[in-house]
C-alpha cells in the first residue's frame, strides 16, 4: 500500500490490504429505523400543535437529527475516515455561506434606502416597481399587510 | 505481460501477503482496501455536490418563504400531510434496507443482499406510485407553477377557498424540489438494479461489495433530502 | 500474473504493450475513442479545447472588426450581440474552464503523482464524452439561431430573449458535469494515488493548484447546474422564480449564478498559477520561495472565492450593506495573490534564469496577471465601480487576468510538455517570434480597454460614439498582431508534430516528477512505482543525470 494511504490512516498500514469495514448487526439498525419513525412521528404531531416561529424550527431540528442518524449509522460514517465526515460537513459550510450571503442581501435590501431618499421595495412603504400582475382578478394579499406590521 | 510483473514488484510486501492479483483489482490500485477506500471518497464527494445542488433550491425556498410566509402556510395546506408521511416512512424503511443489503454482502451472504436490494427497489416504486397520486392531484387542482397556475381562479375553489395568485411559488418549488428529488429516485433505482444485476452474477462477495456501498450511500442521500424537504413543503409552521 | 490480464479493462488478443510508448502502444482510431488511458484522454481534450480556443478566437476577431469604425462595419447589432455571445460561452465553458484541469491536469497530475492512471479512468472517459455532448448543444445553439444574452444570461432577458436559450443553457449545463466530474476525479487521484514518499509537503505546486481548483469545481458547479435548470424551466414553463412580474426575484438569479461563476474564475486563474509556479521553479534552477505559502495561497484562493460573489452585483439593486460586505471581503483577494506574485518573483532573484518561451509566457503571466489583479481592486472599491462597472475597464481587467493570466499560463505549459506529450521538439526562436506578437498583440488589444472604459465606454455595445473611435481601432489592429502571433504558433506546432527533432528524455533539465517518466511516457507510466526522495524543486538534490538524462527506466531508490 502507498505511503500516501498510510499517511491518512496509521492504522491501516500494516494490514494485509483487504477491506476491513465495520459490519452493524441488524438489530442495532432496526433500532436507529425505530428511532427515525419515532422522530417522524413527533415532527408530524408538532406541526398540528401552533408554537408559532418555532414550529419551524423544531422541524428542521427533527429533521437535522433523523439526517444525522442515517448519515452517521447507515452510512456508516461513525466507523468511517474522519475525512469522508469533514468532506461532508464541509458541503453545509458552504451552503450555509450560500444561504447566509444571499440572506443577508435579500433582509437588509432597501435599509439604508430612506437616508438616501429612495423609496423601493416595502421597508419604505412604497410597492416596488413591476409588482405582481396576476391573470385574473388580483386577491388581497396578506403578504402586504403582514410587512407592514413589521414597520 | 511484463507490465504485470513489475506492478507485482513494485508492492513489496503486499505482493507476498496474498501472492495474487485478486480479479476485481482494477490494475492502477495497490490493494483491495486501496481501491474500496478510493471509491468511497469518490461517493462521498460526489454527495457534497449533490446536497449544493439541492442547495440552491433551499435557498430560493427561505427566500420566498421568508417573504411571504402566510401564504407558504396557506398554500402548504393544498399538500397531503400524510401520504407525505407515508412516503417518509417508505423512504426511511428503504434506507434501512439498503443498509442491510450492504450488511449481508459484508458477511458474504449474496442471497440476504439480493432479497434486501429487491425490498430496496420496491419501496422506491411504492414511493413514485404515491408521488404519482400526488402529482396528479395538483394538476387536477391547478396547483402548477407560475403561468399555469389556476387554484386562484373560481372555478378551482377548495372548499370554497381560492389561493392568492402569488401561491403559485409555493408550487414552483415544490415541483422543482420534488422533481428533483424525483429524478434522483429515479437515478438511485437504476444504480441499486445496476448492484442487483452485479450480485446476481456472483461479482459481489465479502471480499469485494464496493458495488452495494457505493449505490447504498447514493441511496441514503436519495433519503437525506427527502427528510429535509418533508418538513419543509408539507408541514411549514 | 494471468488474472491480471483478465481485468484489465478492455483487453483483447491484441493487447497494448504497457511498456511502450503511449502513442504508439495501441493503433487506430478506437483504441483512442475509448481508451481508459489519462494521457491519451488527456490528449484528447486538448485537442478539444485548442479548437474551442480557436473558435472562440475567430468569434473575437469578428467582434473586434465590427468595432473598428462605429455603426455597422460588418455585421448588424443583433449579429453583434450573438457574436459577443459566443465568444463568451465558448471561451469561458469550451475552452478556459477545461482546458488546464482537463487537458494538461489529466496529462501530467498523474505523472507527477507517481500513479499508473487516475483514480476512476473510466469516469474520467465519461468525463471527456459528456464534455463532447455538452460541446456539440452548444453548437446546436449556434446553427439555431445563437444566444444573443451574453455569456451570463441574465434574467429577465435571458427568459424573453427569442434566441435559442435553451439549448445552450442545457449544452453549459451537461459541460458543468463534465467539470464535476473531472475535479471529483482529481481529488480522490491526489488523495489516494500518491506514490510512496510523496507527502502532501512534497506535492509539486501544480498539484496543489489542481486540487485547489477540483475543490471549487466540486461545490460551486452544482450550483450552476440547478440555475440553469431553473432558468430553462422558467422558459419552458414559465416557473417565474426569477420573474419579478410573477412575484420572483431577477437578482437571485445574479445570486445563484455568481455563487457559482465567481469561483469558476478562480477555477480558470489558479490552474494557471498552478503552471506558472512549475515554469518558474524549472528555468530559475532552484526551489519555488515560499512553497508553502504557494501552495496554501491557493486553498486560499478557492475559499475566498465563494465569499465575494456579491461584487458582480454592486450596481444590481443588491442591499448597500451587502455591497458593503462583499467589497470589503473582495480585498481579501489581494492577499493570496500577493504571496504568489512575490513569491515568484523572489524565485526569480538570483535564480539562475534560462529564458525558454515557456519562461517567456510565466513571465507575461507575472506582469499580466499583476495588471489584472491591481485593475480588479479599482472595480472590488463601490466607489469606483459606480463609474466603471459594464465599461470597457472590466472587459480589459479580466482580460488581462484570464487572457494574460490563464491563456499565457496554458501556452507556457503547452510548449513547456509538448515535448513530454508528443516526444517532439518545436522550433524555439520561431516560437519566440510568436510570444512576442502575441505579449504585443494582446496589450495593444487590451491596454487601451482600460482608457476608454474609464472614459466611459460601455461594454457589450455595438455603436459608439466618435470620440472612441481611436481607441478601438487602435484595438481592432492589436487583435490582428494577436492573431499572427496564435498563426506563427500554431505553425511551430504543426512544425514540430510532423518533424520536430525527437525530445531527449528531460529537455528542461527540470527536478519535477513528470520527467521521471520517459518522454513520451510508457502507457502505464511508470515502469517501477517511484519512491520519492525529495520535493520536486530541491535542484540540490538532483543529481546531474537525473536532472539530464532523464530519470532512468529504473530509477527507484530506497528510503533511508
Amino acid at each position: 500500500m502507498s505511503t500516501a494511504t498510510n499517511e491518512h490512516h496509521a492504522d491501516h498500514s500494516n494490514d494485509d490490504g483487504a477491506v476491513h469495514a465495520h459490519v452493524s448487526s441488524p438489530l442495532f439498525m432496526i433500532g436507529i429505523f425505530a428511532t427515525l419513525i419515532v422522530l417522524t412521528i413527533v415532527t408530524v404531531a408538532v406541526s398540528y400543535v401552533d408554537l408559532g416561529s418555532a414550529n419551524s424550527f423544531v422541524a428542521l431540528l427533527v429533521a437535522t437529527l433523523k439526517a444525522g442518524l442515517v448519515s452517521t449509522f447507515f452510512m456508516h460514517l461513525r466507523w468511517d475516515r474522519p475525512f469522508h465526515a469533514l468532506v461532508f460537513i464541509f458541503s453545509f459550510v458552504f451552503l450555509a455561506i450560500f444561504i447566509g450571503f444571499t440572506n443577508d442581501d435579500l433582509s437588509t435590501r432597501g435599509e439604508i434606502d430612506p437616508n438616501n431618499g429612495v423609496h423601493v421595495l416595502e421597508r419604505s412603504g412604497a410597492v416596488a416597481p413591476g409588482g405582481i400582475q396576476v391573470p385574473a382578478a388580483p386577491p388581497a394579499t396578506p403578504g402586504h399587510e403582514t410587512h407592514e406590521e413589521h414597520h | 505481460m511484463s507490465s504485470a510483473t513489475t506492478t507485482e514488484a513494485s508492492h513489496g510486501a503486499h505482493a507476498e501477503a496474498h501472492g495474487h492479483h485478486p480479479p476485481f483489482l482494477q490494475h492502477h490500485f495497490d490493494t483491495p482496501a486501496h481501491q474500496f477506500d478510493a471509491a468511497k471518497m469518490g461517493m462521498w464527494i460526489f454527495i457534497c455536490t449533490e446536497i449544493l445542488m439541492f442547495g440552491g433550491l433551499f435557498v430560493a425556498y427561505g427566500l420566498f418563504r421568508g417573504r411571504e410566509p402566510e401564504i407558504f402556510h396557506l398554500a402548504h395546506e393544498r399538500l397531503d400531510k400524510i401520504m407525505g408521511a407515508a412516503n417518509t416512512i417508505v423512504l426511511l424503511f428503504s434506507s434501512l434496507t439498503a443498509a442491510l443489503a450492504v450488511r449481508q454482502s459484508q458477511v458474504g451472504d449474496r442471497k440476504g443482499t439480493t432479497r434486501w436490494l429487491i425490498i430496496t427497489l420496491l419501496c422506491a416504486c411504492v414511493f413514485l406510485v404515491v408521488k404519482y397520486f400526488e402529482y396528479t392531484h395538483k394538476f387536477h387542482d391547478g396547483l402548477l407553477p407560475g403561468t399555469h397556475f389556476r387554484a386562484h381562479l373560481p372555478a378551482y375553489a377548495h372548499h370554497g377557498h381560492t389561493l392568492p395568485y402569488r401561491a403559485h411559488m409555493f408550487f414552483a418549488l415544490y415541483f422543482m424540489m420534488t422533481g428533483l428529488h424525483g429524478v434522483h429516485v429515479l437515478v438511485g433505482m437504476g444504480i441499486l438494479t445496476w448492484v442487483l444485476k452485479r450480485n446476481l452474477r456472483g461479482e459481489i462477495s465479502k471480499e469485494y461489495f464496493t458495488p452495494v456501498e457505493i449505490g447504498a450511500l447514493y441511496w441514503h442521500l436519495v433519503d437525506l433530502v427527502w427528510i429535509y424537504l418533508f418538513p419543509l413543503l408539507y408541514l411549514v409552521g | 500474473m494471468a488474472t491480471e490480464v483478465a481485468v484489465a479493462p478492455g483487453h483483447h488478443e491484441d493487447e497494448p504493450d504497457h511498456m511502450a510508448n503511449y502513442l504508439i502502444a495501441a493503433r487506430g482510431v478506437k483504441s483512442w475513442l475509448v481508451t481508459l488511458d489519462h494521457k491519451r484522454i488527456g490528449v484528447m481534450y486538448l485537442a478539444s479545447v485548442i479548437l474551442a480556443f480557436f473558435m472562440g478566437g475567430m468569434f473575437a476577431l469578428l467582434v473586434r472588426l465590427e468595432l473598428l469604425t462605429p455603426g455597422r462595419t460588418i455585421m448588424g447589432a443583433a449579429t453583434y450581440n450573438r457574436v459577443f455571445t459566443l465568444h463568451g460561452a465558448v471561451m469561458v465553458f469550451l475552452f478556459i474552464i477545461p482546458s488546464i484541469p482537463a487537458a494538461m491536469g489529466n496529462f501530467i497530475l498523474p505523472l507527477m503523482l507517481g500513479a499508473k492512471d487516475v483514480a476512476f479512468p473510466r469516469l474520467n472517459l465519461l468525463s471527456f464524452y459528456i464534455y463532447v455532448v455538452g460541446a456539440l448543444f452548444s453548437l446546436f445553439s449556434i446553427i439555431s439561431g445563437a444566444v444573443d444574452t451574453g455569456w451570463t444570461f441574465y434574467t429577465p432577458y435571458s427568459t424573453t430573449s427569442s434566441s435559442s436559450v435553451v439549448s445552450m443553457t442545457l449544452g453549459v449545463f451537461i459541460l458543468g458535469f463534465s467539470s464535476i466530474l473531472t475535479g471529483l476525479n482529481f481529488l480522490v487521484t491526489i488523495h489516494k494515488m500518491r506514490a510512496p514518499g510523496l507527502h502532501w509537503r512534497r506535492l509539486p505546486l501544480f498539484v496543489w493548484g489542481m486540487y485547489a481548483t477540483s475543490v471549487m469545481q466540486v461545490l460551486a458547479t452544482p450550483v450552476l447546474a440547478i440555475t440553469l435548470a431553473l432558468l430553462a424551466m422558467e422558459k419552458v414553463l414559465g416557473l417565474g422564480i426569477f420573474d419579478a412580474s410573477l412575484g420572483g426575484d431577477p437578482v437571485l438569479f445574479q445570486h445563484f449564478f455568481w455563487f457559482y461563476s465567481h469561483p469558476a474564475v478562480y477555477i480558470m486563474i489558479v490552474p494557471g498559477m498552478a503552471i506558472v509556479s512549475e515554469l518558474f521553479a524549472t528555468f530559475s534552477r532552484r526551489a519555488i520561495v515560499g512553497y508553502f505559502a504557494v501552495a496554501m495561497s491557493s486553498l486560499g484562493l478557492a475559499l475566498l472565492g465563494f465569499l465575494v460573489w456579491g461584487h458582480h452585483m454592486f450596481t444590481s439593486g443588491q442591499s448597500e450593506f451587502s455591497t458593503m460586505l462583499f467589497s470589503a471581503l473582495t480585498m481579501l483577494v489581494a492577499i493570496p495573490s500577493g504571496v504568489k506574485v512575490f513569491n515568484w518573483t523572489l524565485t526569480l532573484y538570483k535564480g539562475s534564469i534560462w529564458l525558454t518561451t515557456p519562461m517567456l509566457y510565466a513571465l507575461s503571466f507575472l506582469v499580466l496577471f499583476t495588471i489584472g489583479g491591481l485593475t480588479g481592486l479599482f472595480l472590488g472599491t463601490l466607489s469606483t465601480d459606480i463609474h466603471l462597472h459594464d465599461t470597457y475597464f472590466v472587459v480589459a481587467h479580466f482580460h488581462y487576468v484570464m487572457m494574460g493570466g490563464t491563456v499565457m499560463g496554458f501556452l507556457g505549459g503547452l510548449l513547456y510538455w509538448w515535448p513530454k506529450i508528443t516526444g517532439k521538439m518545436y522550433d524555439e526562436s520561431l516560437a519566440k517570434v510568436s510570444w512576442f506578437f502575441v505579449f504585443v498583440g494582446f496589450n495593444a488589444v487590451f491596454i487601451v480597454q482600460f482608457i476608454m472604459g474609464s472614459r466611459g465606454m460601455p461594454r457589450r455595445y455595438y455603436d459608439y460614439v466618435p470620440e472612441f473611435r481611436p481607441y478601438h481601432q487602435f484595438s481592432t489592429v492589436g487583435s490582428w498582431i494577436l492573431a499572427v502571433g496564435f498563426f506563427i504558433l500554431a505553425y511551430v506546432l504543426v512544425k514540430s508534430l510532423r518533424s520536430g527533432a525527437k525530445a531527449p528524455p528531460n529537455p528542461w533539465g527540470s527536478a519535477g516528477f513528470e520527467w521521471n517518466t520517459a518522454t513520451p511516457p510508457i502507457m502505464q507510466n511508470f515502469a517501477v512505482t517511484p519512491t520519492i526522495t525529495r520535493g520536486p524543486y530541491d535542484y540540490h538534490e538532483a543529481t546531474e543525470e537525473e536532472l539530464w538524462d532523464g530519470f532512468p527506466e529504473d530509477f527507484k531508490k530506497s528510503e533511508p
